[in-house]
C-alpha cells in the first residue's frame, strides 16, 4: 500500500464526514501536553497510562518468571548446589560445609506464592488488560480519552503503590508471604503460622487491597467509556471484538473485586483484631487457640468467588485481541462475530456461577457440587464456539504468517490443549484423583497462564507501531514464538503425566516418595524446557527495548491495512488522539476482502449500492 | 422544568439512534455513570459481607435473637425491643429525604435551597451516628459484648435457674428451649448462672456465638464508616455550593446529585442491615 | 433530569417519606407480633414473618432505588446495567447459605462437641452438654480432649487462670 496515499485519503474522509466535537476549542495549549513530568509520568493521556502498565507489567513478568527458574531448578535438580543463587538470594540460600547450596523450603513457598500473586495479579490483571484496555477503547471507538482522564491515572499509581508495597515485601528479613497466591486461613490469618506469614502477609493484604482499588478505578472508567462516549455511527454491533472482551473484563473485574475486598477485610479482622471469621479449631504447637466458631471454607469460598472471574478477566482480553488480530492478518472478517459476542457474554456470565469448583476437595457439599459441575461443564460450549470461530476464521484466509498472527495461531492451540484438561477437572468426581497434582498445574498454566501471555505478545507485536512509531523485529519475533511453543509444551505437557501418576504439586523435594522417584528425569527435562523458554523471553524484551529506539519506522498510519479506528490517528498522536474532528463510523470493523477490496476502514462511507454487512 | 420535559418526552423513540454513539446513550453524565457503577462495585462489597453473616449465622448451632439483644433506650429503659433501630432507621430515611430536597433544588439553580437541604442532611447523618454511638457504648461498655466475646446466648433446652443474676432472673425462675439470655459481667468476669435441666442435670450458660458480634461491630461499623464518611463529603460539597462553585459549572449542581446518589446508597445498605441484624 | 415539575416531585418526596416509614413500621410489626410481644401467646409463623420482612424490606429498596435514586428515569440501557448484575447474587446467597448449613449439620454429627466450644465459652460444664441429649458421652473422646478444653478455659473471661480443669469443676465461674 502506498503509505503517502491512504494518509491523505484518511484525513480526507475524516475532514469531510468527521464529528466536530469542538475539542480544540478547550484543548489547545493543553496544560498536559507540556512539562515532562505531566507528559511521562503524572500523564492523564490513556495512551501513556497503558504504556506505564505494560512497562510495569513487563518488570514483573520477569521478576515472576525468574522466580519460577529458581524453584523448577529445586525440583529438576535438587542434589544440585544452588551456591550460584547467593549473591541474589542472600540468606535463602543455605550453603554447607562441603559448599553446596541449598534452597531454604519455606523460601521455596514463598518464591512459589509470589510467582502466583505477581503473574495473575500484576502480569496478566494489570499488564494485560490494563495495558490494552487503555490503549484500546478510546482509540478504536473514536474517543478522545477516558471518561475520567484523572480516574485513570489514579489508576495505574494505586497499581504502581501496589506494586511498591509487594515489591518491598521480597526483601523482608522474614521473606514475603508463602501461603499460596489464594491466601488460604489459617496460614494468612495467623501470623504465627510460618515466616511468611508474618509482616509478608501483612504487605501482601495492603498491597492487594490496592490493587482492589486500582482495579476498580480503572474498570469504572472503561465501562463508562465503552457504554457512553463512542463516535457517532459507534454502535454497540459495530464495535471490534477487542472492546468486548475489554468491556466484559471490566464488567467482572467491578463485581468480582469488590467481594474480595470485603474477604481481604474480614481477613485482616482475623489476622489482627482476634475475630474468628475463619478460623475454628485451631491447634499452634498443641495449643488450642480461642479462636472458634468461623470456617476456612467460608474464606475460600469469597476468594474463588472473585476467584474464577478472575480467571477470565485474564483471558478474554487474550480473546478479544486475538479475533481482532486473526481477522486482520487472515485478510479475512472474523467468522461469527454475533456469536463471539454472545459467547463472551454466555462466559462472563457463567464465569460468577462456578467458583466452588476450585473446592471440591476442601469440604463442600458434594450435593452443591453437582450443581457446580454441571455449571462449569456447560462453559465448554461458549468456549467451543469461540475455538470453532477463530479455526473458521482462518480457513481460507490470505494469512500473513508475521509474528502476531503467530502467536494468535499459538494461542488458540493453547486454548485447545488447556481447555479439553478443564473437561477432566471440571468433575468433582475425576477432581478426586487430579486435585492438587501437577495435572492442574499444566492445565491452568496452559489456559490462562500461557494462551494469556500468548494474547499478549500477539497485542504487543501487533500495537506495537501504535505504540511506538515503529516495528518491533519481525525475525526475532519468530523466533520468540517457535521457541516459546514448543518450551511451553515442553514444560506443561509430561507435567499431565506427573499429575495423572498422583505427583502433588507444592512439594519442595520428592526424595522421600519410591512412588515418585521415577518421574526424576522427567522433572529435569521439564526445568530445562522451563530454562529454554525463559531464555526465549529474555530475546521478547531485548527486541522489545531495542525496537523503541531502534525499529524500523512505521512510515503509514495503517500499516497492517486495519480496518478499526486506531489506525486513523497520526503515527505519533498526541493527547485527544484525533488532530481534528472524530471520524464517524461508516461500518462494522471486519469489512476484509468484501467486493474483492481488501480491506475497508470504518469511518469509509458505504461504496454506491454496498449493502452493509453488520446486520 | 416543563421545556426539559418535553424534551424527555423527544428521546424515547430516538433510542436506538442514541446507541449509535456521540450522544450519551445512557443520558447522563460520566461522572453519574461511574458513580453507578461505583455503587454497584460497593453494593457487591455489602453483599459479600452480608451473606458471610447469613452462612456463619447458618452454620452456628444457635444465634442471639434480635430483639432481644436490641432492646434498651437512653435513659436506662430496657425491655422495649427494636424501639431504638427503628428510630435510627427513620432518622436515616428523613436524611435521605432531605437529600433529595437538596438535589431537587439544585435542578431548579437554587443555591440558598440547597444548602440549607444539605445541612438538613448533614444533621439526620451526624444524627445516625450519634445513635449509633450509643448503640456501640451500651453493648461494648454495659453488655461486655465485642468482636471477640458475645455473651447473649440462646437455651437449648428447657430448665430452671438454681440462682439468681440480680437483674431479671430469681433463683427458681423457669426458662424455655429457644429464649435468650444475656450473661452479665461483674466484678471483672462473666457470671454464667447455674441452672437445672428438665431431667434434672445442672449446668451452667454457655456464651453465645463469637460470630454474632464480630459480624455486628464488623458490619454496622462499615456501614457507619460509609455514612461518616458521606457526611465529611456532604460537609465539603455544601461549601462549595456555597461558595457559588457549582453555579457557576452550570450544570444543575451535578456534584449534588452524585453525592445524593451515594447517600442514598447508604440508606438502601442499611434497609439490608436493618433486615438481617434486627428485624430476622 | 426528572419527569416530574417541580412541585409534583416535592409531592413525591412526601410520599417517599410516609412510605418507607410506614412499611418500616410495619417490619417492626410483623417482627414484635410475630414473636408475641404484642399480643399475649400469639405467634406468627417464622417462614411467614420472614417471607413478609424480606418482601418489604425488597420494596424499601426498590423505592429508594427507583425514586431517591431516580433510576425510574433513566434510560433502560442504564438501569440494565446496574441492576442485572445484582441477580448474579441470587446463586451466591444459595450456594453459600447450603453450605453453611452444611457445616451446622456436619458439626451436629459430631456429637461429642459441645455448644459452648462453637461459641466461645468451655467451661468445666462443657461435658454435661455432651450428656444432655444433645449428645452421647464418649470417654474416650474426653480423655483426647482435655488439652483443647484447658486452653480454651484458660483464655475465657473466668479471670482465676491458675485453676486447674479439677478444681474448677468443684468450684464453677463464681467466685
Amino acid at each position: 500500500m502506498s503509505s503517502g496515499h491512504h494518509h491523505h485519503e484518511q484525513d480526507a474522509l475524516i475532514e469531510k464526514y468527521g464529528y466536530d466535537d469542538h475539542f480544540h476549542e478547550h484543548h489547545e495549549g493543553d496544560k498536559f501536553q507540556f512539562n515532562f513530568l505531566t507528559k511521562y509520568i503524572f500523564s492523564m493521556d490513556h495512551k501513556i497510562i497503558a504504556r506505564q502498565f505494560l512497562f510495569t507489567g513487563i518488570f514483573w513478568a520477569i521478576i515472576g518468571a525468574a522466580m519460577s527458574i529458581v524453584f523448577r531448578f529445586q525440583l529438576g535438580f535438587p542434589d544440585a548446589s544452588m551456591a550460584w543463587l547467593k549473591p541474589i538470594l542472600g540468606k535463602w540460600i543455605i550453603i554447607n560445609e562441603a559448599g553446596i547450596g541449598t534452597l531454604e523450603p519455606e523460601f521455596y513457598y514463598a518464591l512459589v506464592t509470589m510467582h502466583g500473586t505477581i503473574i495473575v495479579f500484576f502480569v496478566l490483571t494489570a499488564g494485560l488488560s490494563g495495558t490494552f484496555s487503555n490503549f484500546l477503547i478510546p482509540l478504536q471507538l473514536g474517543a478522545r480519552d477516558m471518561a475520567s482522564p484523572f480516574l485513570n491515572m489514579l489508576s495505574y499509581w494505586f497499581f504502581f503503590l501496589s506494586s511498591a508495597v509487594m515489591f518491598y515485601s521480597l526483601f523482608l528479613s522474614t521473606g514475603p508471604f508463602s501461603g499460596g497466591w489464594t491466601a488460604y486461613p489459617p496460614l494468612s490469618a495467623l501470623p504465627q503460622a510460618s515466616i511468611g506469614s508474618e509482616s509478608g502477609m501483612t504487605l501482601w493484604i495492603v498491597s492487594l487491597a490496592l490493587f482492589v482499588v486500582s482495579v476498580l478505578l480503572g474498570g469504572m472508567n472503561y465501562i463508562t467509556t465503552v457504554l457512553n462516549l463512542r463516535t457517532k455511527g459507534m454502535s454497540l454491533w459495530r464495535m471490534p471484538l477487542t472492546i468486548w472482551a475489554f468491556l466484559v473484563t471490566a464488567i467482572l473485574g467491578l463485581l468480582s473485586f469488590p467481594v474480595l475486598f470485603s474477604g481481604f477485610l474480614l481477613l485482616i479482622f482475623d489476622r489482627s483484631m482476634g475475630t474468628s471469621f475463619y478460623l475454628s479449631d485451631i491447634f499452634v504447637n498443641g495449643m488450642a487457640l480461642d479462636r472458634i466458631g468461623g470456617s476456612p471454607i467460608l474464606y475460600q469460598h469469597i476468594f474463588w468467588f472473585l476467584g474464577h472471574p478472575e480467571v477470565y478477566i485474564i483471558i478474554l482480553p487474550a480473546m478479544g485481541i486475538v479475533s481482532e488480530v486473526l481477522a486482520v492478518h487472515a485478510r479475512k472478517p472474523i467468522f461469527g462475530y454475533r456469536a463471539m459476542v454472545y459467547s463472551i457474554l454466555a462466559i462472563a456470565f457463567l464465569s460468577f456461577i462456578v467458583w466452588a469448583h476450585h473446592m471440591f476437595m476442601s469440604g463442600v457439599n458434594p450435593f452443591l457440587s453437582n450443581f457446580f459441575v454441571v455449571f462449569t461443564l456447560i462453559i465448554a460450549v461458549p468456549s467451543a464456539v469461540k475455538v470453532f470461530n477463530w479455526i473458521s476464521t482462518l480457513y481460507g484466509g490470505n494469512i500473513r504468517l508475521n509474528t502476531p498472527m503467530l502467536f494468535c495461531i499459538g494461542f488458540v492451540s493453547m486454548f485447545i490443549s488447556g481447555g479439553l484438561t478443564g473437561i477432566f477437572l471440571g468433575n468433582s468426581a475425576i477432581d478426586i484423583q487430579q486435585h492438587d497434582t501437577y495435572f492442574v498445574v499444566a492445565h491452568f498454566h496452559i489456559v490462562m497462564g500461557v494462551a494469556a501471555f500468548f494474547g499478549m505478545f500477539a497485542g504487543v507485536y501487533n500495537w506495537f507501531p501504535k505504540m511506538f512509531g515503529r516495528y518491533m523485529n519481525d525475525t526475532l519475533g519468530k523466533i520468540h514464538f517457535w521457541i516459546t511453543l514448543i518450551g511451553a509444551y515442553a514444560v506443561f505437557g509430561p507435567m499431565h503425566f506427573l499429575g495423572m501418576a498422583g505427583v502433588p504439586r507444592r512439594y519442595y523435594l520428592f526424595d522421600k516418595f519410591d512412588a515418585f522417584s521415577g518421574f526424576d528425569d522427567m522433572n529435569k527435562f521439564i526445568t530445562i524446557a522451563a530454562i529454554v523458554s525463559f531464555f526465549a523471553q529474555i530475546l521478547f524484551v531485548v527486541n522489545f527495548f531495542w525496537s523503541m529506539y531502534k525499529g524500523k519506522r512505521v512510515t503509514s498510519q495503517n500499516p497492517w491495512g486495519s480496518n478499526s479506528l486506531e489506525w486513523t490517528t497520526p503515527i505519533e498522536a498526541g493527547h485527544g488522539n484525533w488532530p481534528g474532528k472524530i471520524p464517524t463510523v461508516q461500518r462494522w470493523s471486519y469489512d476484509y476482502g468484501k467486493d474483492g477490496i481488501e480491506f475497508t476502514q470504518q469511518h469509509v462511507p458505504l461504496r454506491d449500492g454496498e449493502k452493509p454487512s453488520d446486520h | 422544568m416543563s421545556s426539559e420535559h418535553t424534551a424527555h418526552t423527544g428521546s424515547h423513540h430516538t433510542e436506538v439512534e442514541n446507541w449509535n454513539g456521540a450522544s450519551e446513550p445512557f443520558k447522563a453524565s460520566y461522572g453519574k455513570l461511574m458513580m453507578w457503577y461505583f455503587l454497584l462495585s460497593d453494593a457487591f462489597t455489602f453483599s459479600a459481607f452480608l451473606i458471610a453473616y447469613g452462612t456463619l449465622r447458618f452454620s452456628m448451632p444457635t444465634w442471639p435473637v434480635p430483639d432481644f439483644v436490641f432492646s434498651g433506650l437512653p435513659g436506662g429503659i430496657h425491655h422495649k425491643p427494636l424501639i431504638f433501630v427503628t428510630i435510627m432507621t427513620f432518622v436515616l430515611i428523613a436524611s435521605s429525604v432531605t437529600m433529595v430536597r437538596a438535589v431537587q433544588e439544585g435542578h431548579r439553580e437554587n443555591k440558598k435551597g440547597v444548602v440549607f437541604w444539605m445541612i438538613l442532611t448533614i444533621i439526620g447523618g451526624l444524627g445516625f451516628l450519634g445513635c449509633q454511638a450509643w448503640e456501640w457504648t451500651t453493648l461494648i461498655g454495659g453488655e461486655k459484648m465485642s468482636i471477640t466475646r458475645n455473651p447473649f446466648g440462646t437455651h437449648i433446652e428447657n430448665g430452671t435457674y438454681l440462682e439468681g443474676d440480680g437483674h431479671d432472673i430469681k433463683a427458681g425462675d423457669s426458662f424455655t428451649k429457644g429464649s435468650s439470655y444475656l450473661i452479665h459481667y461483674h466484678d471483672g468476669h462473666f457470671q454464667p448462672l447455674k441452672y437445672k435441666t428438665e431431667g434434672g442435670e445442672v449446668k451452667t450458660q454457655q456464651m453465645g456465638p463469637k460470630a454474632f458480634g464480630a459480624l455486628f461491630f464488623f458490619i454496622t461499623g462499615f456501614h457507619g464508616f460509609h455514612v461518616f464518611s458521606g457526611v465529611v463529603f456532604l460537609l465539603i460539597i455544601a461549601l462549595n455550593v456555597a461558595s457559588g462553585l457549582y453555579a457557576r459549572r452550570n450544570n444543575k449542581y451535578e456534584m449534588v446529585e452524585k453525592i445524593g446518589l451515594y447517600w442514598h446508597f447508604v440508606d438502601l445498605v442499611w434497609v439490608f442491615v436493618f433486615l438481617v441484624f434486627y428485624l430476622l | 433530569m426528572s419527569h416530574l415539575s417541580y412541585e409534583e416531585s416535592k409531592k413525591l418526596v412526601m410520599k417517599g417519606l410516609i412510605i418507607l416509614a410506614i412499611v418500616t413500621l410495619a417490619e417492626v410489626f410483623v417482627a414484635l407480633l410475630g414473636k408475641g410481644y404484642l399480643v399475649k401467646d400469639f405467634h406468627l409463623p417464622v417462614w411467614l414473618m420472614y417471607i413478609l420482612m424480606i418482601v418489604m424490606s425488597l420494596y424499601k429498596a426498590y423505592f429508594i432505588v427507583y425514586y431517591f435514586m431516580h433510576m425510574k428515569y433513566e434510560v433502560p440501557g442504564l438501569v440494565k446495567s446496574v441492576l442485572l448484575p445484582t441477580l448474579l447474587l441470587v446463586w451466591a446467597v444459595i450456594a453459600f447459605f447450603t453450605e453453611g448449613k452444611t457445616w451446622h449439620d456436619w458439626r451436629a454429627q459430631k456429637n461429642d462437641r459441645p455448644i459452648g466450644s462453637l461459641t466461645g465459652l468451655v467451661d468445666e460444664k462443657a461435658k454435661d452438654v455432651k450428656s444432655s441429649g444433645h449428645g452421647t458421652v464418649d470417654q474416650k473422646e474426653n480423655q483426647l480432649a482435655p488439652a483443647h478444653q484447658d486452653t480454651l478455659t484458660k483464655k475465657d473471661e473466668h479471670g482465676d487462670h491458675s485453676n486447674d480443669a479439677e478444681t474448677k469443676k468443684e468450684a464453677p465461674s463464681h467466685h
